[in-house]
């Protein structure tokens, strides 16, 4: 069974995303509703890929994955990012800090398990 | 000495161990709709602050920073409308946080009309 770390500030996206992975993919979902935490998650449980918000307080998501991978336990676990920008120069922006993927909001919680699989390559 | 059983599969609709998880459609349609019921109060909050700022650039005190936290309020709302089964509600609430944010100053009766016209796609 695959195992994701959700990374999001928003409870409801938060909620959607869990159930759309859990009940759709029937995929293990853990969450953090921040960067910082999702971190401290990652370490302690090196989940199969991580699904992490853009915009979040104290610490976004493009700083998180910098900090990511200076970790050497955490730096190969594919990240995937979720953005409701959807502005070229944002989206060319995040596309070029060497992420997995970059999904938009709002999503599709029947498709999102879909999305993600196609974009890490899981058959 | 009994052989190890294998692990459930999750993906195999028939294994009653599978997950714990509704593996229906419907089932997750009506996880949705509770969650989409619990997000009203956030939702409703966010709409209020909305109108506040509509007020206040009609009476010209739109602060840089309220201004700043309403754009931030319709990003929100434009990536969870969508996801809740509402995607024009996401596309006005997009035109809000284009709107407040870019540089010139803001038309009060475009915002009032795009705020009233996200709240008429979610029946708010």
């Amino acid at each position: 069974m695959r195992r994701i770390l959700i990374i999001d500030d928003e409870d409801d996206i938060r909620e959607v995303a869990a159930l759309s992975l859990e009940s759709v993919a029937g995929w293990s979902v853990s969450t953090a509703r921040c960067a910082a935490d999702g971190i401290r998650d990652a370490i302690a449980q090196r989940p199969d890929a991580i699904l992490m918000d853009v915009m979040m307080p104290a610490m976004d998501g493009p700083t998180a994955y910098k900090e990511m991978q200076q970790i050497p336990e955490i730096a190969h676990i594919p990240v995937i990012l979720l953005t409701a920008k959807v502005q070229g120069v944002d989206q060319r922006r995040f596309a070029g800090l060497g992420v997995a993927a970059v999904l938009f909001k709002p999503f599709d919680p029947l498709t999102l398990a879909d999305e993600m699989s196609a974009a890490l390559g899981w058959s | 000495m009994n052989p190890t059983p294998d692990p459930p599969d999750p993906q195999d609709p028939k294994d009653p161990k599978a997950t714990r998880y509704p593996t229906n459609l419907d089932d997750t349609r009506r996880l949705l709709a509770s969650l989409w019921e619990r997000s009203l109060p956030v939702l409703n909050d966010r709409i209020a602050q909305l109108e506040r700022t509509v007020l206040a650039a009609r009476a010209g005190t739109l602060t840089p920073q309220l201004r700043k936290e309403a754009a931030a309020i319709a990003h929100k709302l434009a990536g969870s409308l969508g996801m809740f089964g509402y995607p024009e509600g996401t596309r006005f609430a997009r035109r809000i946080e284009v709107h407040l944010d870019h540089a010139g100053p803001v038309d009060p009766l475009r915002l009032a009309e795009d705020l009233a016209a996200m709240r008429a796609t979610i029946s708010l």
